[in-house]
């Protein structure tokens, strides 16, 4: 009688070991994206200094995502605005003169909530738009046409979406935080019962010219950073339709973590 | 004249085992072979759409990948490429997807007359009404009238090689006649040498003057049409009989939908 030999299945390495070679796995792609990003990063601002792009697609960029950004923005700068004023009216009941609630807006507005809320507005409206553009691009064979046909996408496609954030996102900034303002200062009123006078003597006793300054900066690093990644997850994507709608999720996860942990960063580099 | 040399290339296993195979100038000359060979990612190699891990190809004695600086470019500059679905660019109308066909540094030296003239002229070449289409975008057209627009991109720049990957892919019977006699004429009125991926072997034989059939990422057979259908390889007649099979089905499908 034949007798079978059956190979012993080998041992599950335990949890320690697994634990370990997961977060290998996971540095390697955090390792390999840093690398891709600082690539593509590279390669724009060289076609950039070159002035090696298309303007007529540069236009049409700035048009999508200044332009027809507008409307979204201002509802969302509109309701920080509204939201900090109520909130602040509330918490400085009785306790603190109500004229620090106009600083308290400004200052809220214009550090933290006009530059992060309009780059999360951005991420949904403009990010996920061009990975999804992109990765359609690359899985219907348009990538391997611009190679084939000589041209290179990083000058016809990356360039004039990074340049594009780069110009809008501050001019969307600055629009969000005069409708935040504005919108914060009507709420005090309405709501606290705080004169526009008040809320401007307010305002202009704790202001610094250098928070304006850090907003424009958050909104240039955060203009830069959300079509970078866009493109380099379109650039990356894989797999057909299905692959299209994975890569974009993973984009939209990827820039909001990126935005709120370089918002972190803000704080301790520019205003210590 | 192309020549592959013991091109290899894997992905999560490999797909070309070291394929050596030559293209003569002015050739047509069709390659076969089930799907999931490698014929496309051949193909693709000839111009860097896909690096070779192994190996070189050469075109017209320039080596793609250990040649001298810019040798990818001049390459390109001398190959038109017909995508399997076309490829054309959503954004733009059908005008300025052929006119993308033409190397950049050209475009800006001519005028847009002639350019524009040239564009009607591969339009015109490719049995397309330009008056009619040359406005419209991608998603407007069938796919029989997108395949004819790559087409024209592909030749719009009067390559001296056209590489054609699964040309008739998605067509119909009638289509996938018309679109093969295109291939023939085009190759010939233009004086190419044409390497064409396909899966329609009676097509493929008709028009080609040497065929080759890869399998398992191997080079199966590689000869005239005759010596192809003579085969006694038991592998080439097994994907001959399928293909004539798949054939039989597709026109009993034709004639049910009539």
């Amino acid at each position: 009688m034949k007798s079978a030999s059956v190979s012993a299945p080998a041992p599950r390495p335990g949890l320690p070991a697994r634990f370990l070679a997961r977060f290998g796995r996971g540095s390697a792609l955090v390792l390999d994206h840093a690398a891709a990003l600082g690539t593509l990063a590279w390669q724009v601002a060289n076609c950039t200094v070159r002035l090696r792009f298309p303007r007529r697609e540069l236009l049409r960029q700035l048009y999508v995502m200044g332009i027809e950004s507008l409307p979204i923005v201002f509802v969302t700068g509109a309701l920080a605005g509204i939201v900090t004023s109520q909130q602040g009216g509330y918490q400085m009941t009785g306790a603190i003169p109500l004229y620090v609630l106009g600083s308290l807006v400004v200052q809220t507005v214009v550090l933290e909530m006009g530059p992060v809320l309009t780059a999360i507005v951005l991420v949904g409206r403009v990010g996920a738009r061009i990975t999804a553009e992109l990765g359609t691009m690359k899985v219907s064979e348009q990538m391997d046409a611009y190679h084939a046909l000589g041209r290179d996408p990083i000058q016809l496609l990356a360039t004039p979406r990074v340049l594009a954030g780069l110009i809008a996102m501050p001019l969307l900034v600055g629009f969000a935080n005069v409708v935040g303002i504005l919108a914060g200062m009507v709420a005090a009123q309405l709501d606290s019962g705080l004169g526009t006078q008040s809320f401007l003597y307010g305002a202009r006793l704790f202001w610094h010219s250098w928070d304006l300054f850090y907003s424009f900066v958050k909104a240039v690093v955060f203009g830069v950073s959300i079509p970078l990644i866009s493109v380099h997850m379109g650039f990356r994507t894989r797999g057909g339709a299905e692959g299209v709608g994975r890569t974009t999720t993973d984009a939209v996860m990827f820039m909001t973590l990126t935005i709120l942990i370089l918002d972190a960063l803000f704080p301790p580099l520019l205003l210590n | 004249m192309i020549e592959f040399r013991s091109v290899y290339k894997a992905f999560d296993k490999p797909v070309l085992a070291g394929v050596d195979l030559e293209v003569e100038t002015g050739e047509m000359f069709a390659l076969f072979g089930p799907s999931g060979t490698g014929k496309s990612v051949l193909l693709k190699t000839t111009i860097a759409l896909i690096i070779p891990d192994a190996g070189d190809v050469c075109v017209d004695g320039e080596s793609v990948y250990r040649g001298l600086p810019g040798a990818l470019d001049r390459v390109r500059r001398k190959v038109g490429y017909v995508f399997q679905h076309a490829a054309l660019f959503d954004s733009m109308n059908v005008f300025d997807n052929v006119a993308m066909g033409m190397p950049e540094d050209v475009l800006l030296q001519q005028d847009r007359l002639t350019t524009a003239r040239k564009v009607w002229q591969a339009l015109e070449l490719v049995n397309l009404e330009p008056r009619e289409i040359l406005t419209k975008i991608p998603v407007e057209l069938s796919g029989g009238m997108k395949k004819r627009v790559g087409i024209a991109r592909a030749i719009v720049g009067r390559p001296r090689i056209l590489l054609w990957d699964e040309p008739t892919t998605g067509l119909d019977p009638v289509n996938t006649a018309a679109v093969e006699r295109l291939i023939s004429r085009l190759s010939r009125e233009l004086d190419t040498t044409s390497l064409v991926v396909t899966h329609d072997i009676e097509g493929g034989l008709e028009m080609c003057d040497r065929v080759a059939m890869l399998d398992r990422g191997r080079l199966r057979f590689c000869g005239t049409p005759d010596e192809f259908r003579a085969s006694d390889d038991p592998v080439v007649q097994a994907f001959v009989d399928r293909a004539a099979a798949e054939r039989a089905l597709d026109m009993a499908d034709m004639v049910e939908t009539i």
